[in-house]
């Protein structure tokens, strides 16, 4: 049937969250998203779990937020996060009183400030500049983004939730002054159906808008686009933020493998958020930051870069856009506008996800007079759920490296993943020891349509060699288990690479020049994807 | 000091041609090689000319060379003109065949190739075992067993059983699942064509690998197997072929390439045979230039024993090899620091599109219609370049790679011997 | 502008060609083993992420360097595997690892007693206790120990070799002194007939590659200071070191700063391979070989370039070397490692592997007829001398015996 309690439009973070709250609190909900989940500024932004500190100055309210989040995350998100903790470093040329108004600020905030000498600071994390004056330490981490909704997908789904990815919503389904349902429409098959409930929630993100607009809604959002750099491995343990008002390029996080240097703020127009590359001024100025946090990223390899855009919204309904806020914004149309049954969540930031969620769930129960409270900050996501050394125990005996790998992307889901079977350990890729094993249970068990989909849950063509080796031999078992044709197969084998040459390009020099001509020469040349020239018969 | 007549900078397909050119008219050479080369992940074939610069195809190379030189007039084929393309290219072929390459195909009419991932495309010359046709539309037979070995991740059976039904050929895949194979299984990392050819180097293993086909293949015409045997041993797929009383070809996997690497092997043995001497895991440091010529190199591992020839050529390769080196601002030739052909906006030399040509793939060191390298804008009197380090060409667009490698080492050979 | 250090990660350099995996001697026989790209590149990356994951199999690297030899992108892999293993193994060494990597010490207590200890180590008792004690493979052979060392021979020749105006030290390495010195005998032979005197160091220690691979970094490094030390001393007075054993200048030259992070860049010119030295004499010092007195026999050589050689790049020298012995008819083996890797053929667990990896090498011995094999490293002299019929000489044994 096509009758629903809740209508959630979106799947990064926020429209995740929303249906896991909903589906925790018994209350049917499905949601629909136009393209794989986390592909929104959910899957393009720091990975930074947030202590709060950078706000506690300049915005004491989501600096509370912030630090409260942070802490129920370790807990329920335990393998989505790594608690690496964090500097606020002070460098020859910064104002030290600011610092002092730091610390103050952070523990006004509830935020742990510990003020350091700069060279035991430097002692335990030897990556930051030699020349600084002055360090903080507070309890930032960092957090996978895209597991992080895998998860909350995962968890909502084992309870009677429903997600249709590749769906995308063409159309609000309105009767006077209520909004009953949506147009959908299936990417894959063409097929256009509707879907009915006395809810609907927008959790588009910047998208929001447009998706408003299908109700003749006005929410203003103003984008900006933000510019990322990744680089080849994990330089730093802890996080290395600058102590000063924030800025351009002043966060270096560290990630599973890597590292990457954040971010840039520039206004988009509306019409170009689909649109986003990375221009030779932003990594200029990436370059530029990270090698006043970290002297040694002048000389590191670069892998790849990527824009994402914020979802800024103008919270009182300005027009102009002149109060635009960052803090949690939740609309409901019904007391705004006079629409019933449609809400809007926005705003905020990956990492206070969860209580966006709660909010709009709470808005949802009360206005269908569900009496459930919220509990998705005690209960733990699956993957969060067991310990290090209980999940070793359960997992078959197999090389070190792809079991610590299992355990460390999906903590107690691993024991799923774990095969005694010599071919199922087999490493798909090997810059970051993806096993078959893991594949096929991503294709199985995860909502993979696509090679971009499985480099979400699993990591593929994000080393070094950016799909270089794993793409082909991904796109291989993709094929086999999704029984595609050869020539979608192909086709996606294509888009895939052509994807990660878009995040290249921008800094291809050096080493990551060298790979990508290996990468051309094996793919295009050897291998004859991408051909242009061919005839219709050797198409295929 | 070491003395040479020639010192030759770079040990890939190009380097060793010149170099057997010149050992063979008694050259002292010596071939300084910073790592093993990119005939490592060759495809089983030599492309000559595939596509002229606008995308057109290319059937008959030769044929195409007066359209390329009106579209191209910077190709090294256009330096080296008509006459010369034609007679360097039967020579290339011939000095492959002498060294043990053997190899169907002619530089007049392109012929096809099947790729790892199923695709038909042209190129001048393949090497013996592996599967091509004339006539990309159909096979000269009507079935084929197709075989692949458990575990074995780089290799497509799917998307090739796909297409020669397509063109007409019934195909029947079979796996093949030997205790040696899963015994190398067991490392998660390592089951790649290289220790696969490893393995049916051994006799025993071809044996029970003949058994395997014979019995499978019975109601097929033709046996088909992954491009991983023979790396030690040149006569596998002969003596699989033989023992089933079937032919036998090999398909292209992903790399490493056990033919290339094979051939890299045939080309060196020849060299040094031929009394040449190879480098191999050293890098040129430092450079004794005066008045527009090389006095003497330095090495990484000869220290300040210098090297010097009567002639030097660089053949050091594109940038995978680093023989060109791109920084943010600009591209280098990191040894002379020739003249390189190159955009300085760095915005020029992609564009976001992987599959439309990008420009950084044409940029080269410049030379003059001889090969002879030019620094600031001079000529180097007794330097000479050639392969893929030469710029004003697009090898993948045009699919000519290895034509350049070995046509223009063979010119820059001559014109030395010339001297 | 350097290719080869472009920063301190040089495993960054690495695009994941897989050259190196071809080339890797252990990856050929051992699927135990991750391989020089997992074990090194991919697997550093993952190391820096958490400790855990290394993987204890790295322990089957031979350091043999032929990865990197083959690497295009200027890698240092055998050195990031190395590396990974000091600072992150957990294997405590055993006292079987001790036994073999201290040479000093078993040299010094075993040389008074040598007669007894080589006959008792032929005693095939001897050999299976050794096996069942301390893991040694019984097949392995053991070098035979010397009565007299080549230090307290070279002490007895110190006021002849003072008489020569030019002088060369020689740091003769822990082979030549306890077990085979008639090698340094031929090598002051060659080098006075050259117009040189031969002098030891002022302090020598056993370059210290066994302890390095065995794990006893903290002792190679205190060696390794006092060597270079030695070396240094020598410098200043303008005498140069020369070394027989390509191993001990490879690591003097390279492990120490990579490895044992010993800074040598003011001394690394200052000690090199004999042979090496001696191509200087002839062709840039021109030095006229017609001086000397060749005995003109006929010999059908065959010279294995050992691995740490092949890296250093310096098997020329001693092939040139070779090609001055008049009638000599010189075949170059195919690259190919012997196998033995120093200690690492003595260990049961790998005994196997070894001969495995050398067999090829063995077979194209064999085959040739040789009348000699000729090898600048001792160790694949035993393995040679242990897996073939034919007996494995130095080049400058070979040279020393043209002139007799």
């Amino acid at each position: 049937m096509n009758e629903y309690e809740v209508i959630i439009i979106g799947g990064g973070a926020t429209g995740a969250g929303v249906l896991r709250d909903c589906c925790l609190r018994g209350l049917k909900a499905i949601l629909v998203e136009r393209f794989d989940i986390a592909t929104g500024a959910t899957g393009r932004n720091h990975g930074l779990l947030h202590s709060g500190a950078r706000y506690a100055v300049t915005d004491q309210e989501s600096a509370c937020e912030c630090i409260k989040e942070n802490k129920i995350l370790r807990r329920i998100a335990s393998h989505c996060v790594e608690g690496t903790d964090g500097f606020f470093i002070s460098l020859p040329g910064d104002d030290l009183s600011f610092q002092t108004k730091f610390v103050e600020s952070c523990l006004k905030a509830g935020i742990d400030a510990e003020v350091y000498d700069p060279k035991e600071a430097l002692a335990i994390e030897p990556s930051m500049n030699p020349s600084v004056i002055g360090a903080v330490r507070v309890p930032d981490g960092s957090i996978d983004p895209f597991r992080l909704t895998a998860s909350n997908i995962q968890d909502a789904k084992s309870h009677h939730g429903t997600v249709l990815t590749y769906h995308e919503v063409i159309g609000l389904i309105r009767e006077n002054d209520t909004i009953t349902g949506v147009e959908v429409l299936d990417k894959k098959t063409g097929e256009k159906f509707k879907l009915y409930a006395p809810i609907i929630v927008n959790a588009g993100g910047i998208w929001g808008s447009h998706i408003a607009e299908y109700a003749d809604l006005k929410v203003s959002m103003f984008p900006a686009k933000g510019a990322l750099l990744i680089y080849g491995h994990r330089v730093n343990k802890i996080v290395l933020n600058r102590c000063r008002k924030p800025s351009d390029a002043d966060i270096l996080v560290p990630g599973d493998t890597i590292c990457l240097i954040g971010t840039t703020s520039t206004k988009v127009p509306y019409d170009q958020i689909d649109n986003m590359h990375v221009l030779p001024e932003e990594v200029e100025i990436l370059r530029k930051g990270a090698g006043e946090l970290s002297p040694i990223l002048d000389k590191t390899r670069i892998l790849r870069c990527y824009a994402g855009v914020r979802p800024l919204v103008a919270s009182d309904n300005d027009p102009t856009g002149r109060s635009v806020s960052r803090g949690i914004v939740l609309f409901d149309h019904e007391s705004r506008d006079g629409l019933k049954g449609f809400i809007t969540i926005t705003g905020g930031k990956l990492m206070t996800y969860r209580l966006m969620a709660e909010k709009a769930t709470d808005l949802i129960c009360e206005k269908l007079n569900v009496k459930k409270k919220c509990e998705t900050s005690s209960l733990k996501l699956p993957g969060s759920r067991e310990d290090k050394e209980t999940i070793l125990k359960k997992i078959y005996s197999m090389p070190i490296s792809i079991k610590e790998s299992l355990i460390y992307r999906h903590g107690d889901i691993a024991e799923k993943m774990s095969n005694e079977d010599g071919v199922n350990n087999s490493l798909v890729c090997e810059c970051e020891e993806v096993s078959a094993g893991e594949v096929l249970y991503a294709i199985d068990h995860m909502d993979v349509n696509n090679l971009i989909d499985l480099r979400r849950r699993t990591r593929i063509g994000m080393g070094t060699c950016q799909g270089e080796l794993c793409a082909c031999r991904a796109s291989g078992m993709l094929g086999k288990y999704k029984k595609k044709c050869s020539y979608r197969a192909k086709e996606d084998l294509s888009l895939f690479l052509n994807e990660r040459w878009k995040g290249i390009y921008p800094i291809a020099w050096g080493d990551s020049l060298r790979e990508s001509q290996y990468s051309a020469w094996v793919y295009q040349s050897v291998c004859g994807l991408g051909d242009n020239n061919k005839t219709k018969d050797d198409e295929i | 000091m070491m003395k040479f007549d020639v010192v030759i900078i770079g040990g890939g397909l190009s380097g060793l041609t010149c170099g057997i050119r010149l050992a063979q008219e008694g050259k002292k050479c010596v071939i300084i090689s910073s790592g093993q080369s990119a005939l490592h992940f060759s495809s089983g074939s030599f492309d000559l000319l595939n596509s002229l610069p606008d995308g057109t195809r290319v059937t008959n190379p030769l044929e195409s060379l007066s359209d390329l030189s009106l579209l191209n007039p910077t190709h090294p084929y256009v330096k080296m003109g008509k006459e010369r393309f034609a007679a360097l290219a039967e020579e290339s072929k011939q000095l492959l065949e002498g060294v043990g390459i053997h190899t169907k195909g002619s530089y007049k009419k392109n012929h096809y190739r099947i790729t790892p991932l199923a695709m038909v495309k042209s190129t001048w010359l393949t090497m013996m075992d592996f599967l091509s046709t004339d006539d990309p539309k159909t096979f000269n037979c009507k079935s084929f067993a197709l075989f692949n070995f458990v575990g074995y991740l780089d290799f497509y059976p799917d998307y090739l059983s796909e297409k020669f039904e397509r063109m007409g050929v019934k195909t029947q895949k079979f796996s093949i699942d030997l205790s040696s194979v899963e015994r190398m299984r067991r490392n998660p990392s390592e089951l790649r064509s290289t220790n696969i050819a490893r393995l049916f180097d051994e006799e025993e293993a071809r044996k029970n690998l003949i058994r395997i086909l014979e019995e499978k293949a019975a109601d097929y015409e033709v046996v088909l197997l992954p491009a991983c045997l023979g790396l030690e041993n040149a006569n596998v797929i002969s003596e699989l072929s033989k023992a089933i009383g079937k032919p036998v070809y090999v398909v292209a996997t992903f790399p490493p390439s056990v033919a290339g690497i094979r051939a890299q092997y045939l080309l060196k043995q020849k060299f040094m045979r031929l009394g040449g001497m190879y480098m191999l895991g050293d890098t040129v440091n430092r450079v004794d230039m005066k008045e527009n010529s090389i006095n003497k190199i330095f090495t990484v591992n000869h220290g300040d024993i210098p090297i010097v020839g009567d002639d030097y050529i660089l053949c050091s390769g594109s940038f995978f090899s680093q023989g060109l080196v791109a920084l943010p601002d600009k591209v280098i030739d990191p040894i002379f620091g020739l003249d390189i052909d190159y955009s300085p906006n760095r915005q020029d030399w992609y564009t976001a599109n992987v599959y439309d040509k990008q420009r950084y793939l044409t940029f080269g060191v410049e030379t003059n219609n001889d090969f002879l390298a030019i620094k600031d804008k001079k000529i180097v009197r007794n330097l000479h370049a050639c392969g893929a380090i030469l710029g004003g060409f697009d090898a993948l667009k045009e699919g000519c790679g290895s034509g350049v490698s070995l046509l223009t080492a063979l010119y820059v050979a001559e014109e030395i011997l010339r001297k | 502008m350097d290719l080869i250090n472009k920063s301190d990660n040089n495993f960054e350099q690495c695009i994941k060609c897989t050259v190196c995996t071809v080339y890797c001697p252990v990856l050929a026989v051992n699927p135990d083993f991750p391989g020089p790209k997992h074990g090194g590149p991919d697997q550093e990356r993952l190391r820096l992420k958490m400790p855990s994951f290394y993987d204890e199999a790295n322990k089957f690297c031979m350091n043999c360097k032929r990865c990197e030899v083959a690497c295009p992108s200027n890698v240092r892999i055998g050195d990031i595997i190395q590396k990974a293993r000091l600072k992150y193994s957990r294997h405590k060494p055993t006292v079987r690892d001790f036994f073999l990597s201290h040479t000093d010490l078993v040299g010094t207590i075993s040389t008074p007693v040598a007669p007894i200890i080589n006959s008792s180590l032929k005693l095939d008792s001897t050999k299976y206790l050794l096996e069942h004690v301390m893991q040694i493979d019984h097949r392995r052979l053991f070098p035979t120990y010397t009565h007299e060392k080549f230090v307290s021979w070279m002490k007895k020749q110190e006021e002849e070799q003072r008489r020569f105006k030019k002088q060369v030290c020689y740091f003769h390495g822990c082979y030549v002194n306890y077990n085979y010195p008639s090698l340094g005998k031929d090598l002051v032979k060659v080098m006075n007939l050259l117009g040189y005197g031969v002098q030891l160091l002022k302090k020598e220690k056993c370059c210290g590659v066994a302890l390095i691979s065995n794990g006893y970094f903290a002792q190679a490094k205190i060696q390794g200071r006092i060597n270079l030390n030695s070396i240094r001393k020598a410098a200043q007075n303008n005498i140069s070191t020369i070394a027989t054993s390509s191993t001990c200048v490879l690591t003097m030259r390279d492990e120490y700063p990579h490895l044992l992070e010993l800074d040598n860049k003011d001394i690394k010119e200052h000690i090199e391979l004999a042979t090496r030295f001696i191509y200087r004499l002839i062709e840039d010092d021109h030095f006229d070989l017609s001086e000397l007195k060749f005995n003109q026999k006929k010999w059908k050589v065959a010279y294995h370039t050992p691995c740490h050689l092949e890296k250093l790049g310096w098997e020329y020298y001693s092939i040139e070397l070779l090609k001055r012995i008049p009638n000599i008819e010189l075949t170059i083996l195919r690259p190919n490692c012997c196998g033995i890797a120093g200690t690492y053929g003595f260990k049961k667990e790998n005994y196997d592997y070894s001969q495995k990896i050398g067999a090829p090498l063995f077979k194209e011995i064999e085959e040739g007829n040789f009348d000699y094999v000729v090898t600048d490293c001792e160790t694949c002299k035993w393995q040679i001398e242990m897996s073939t019929s034919k007996k494995c000489l130095h080049p400058i044994t070979l040279f020393a015996m043209a002139l007799e």
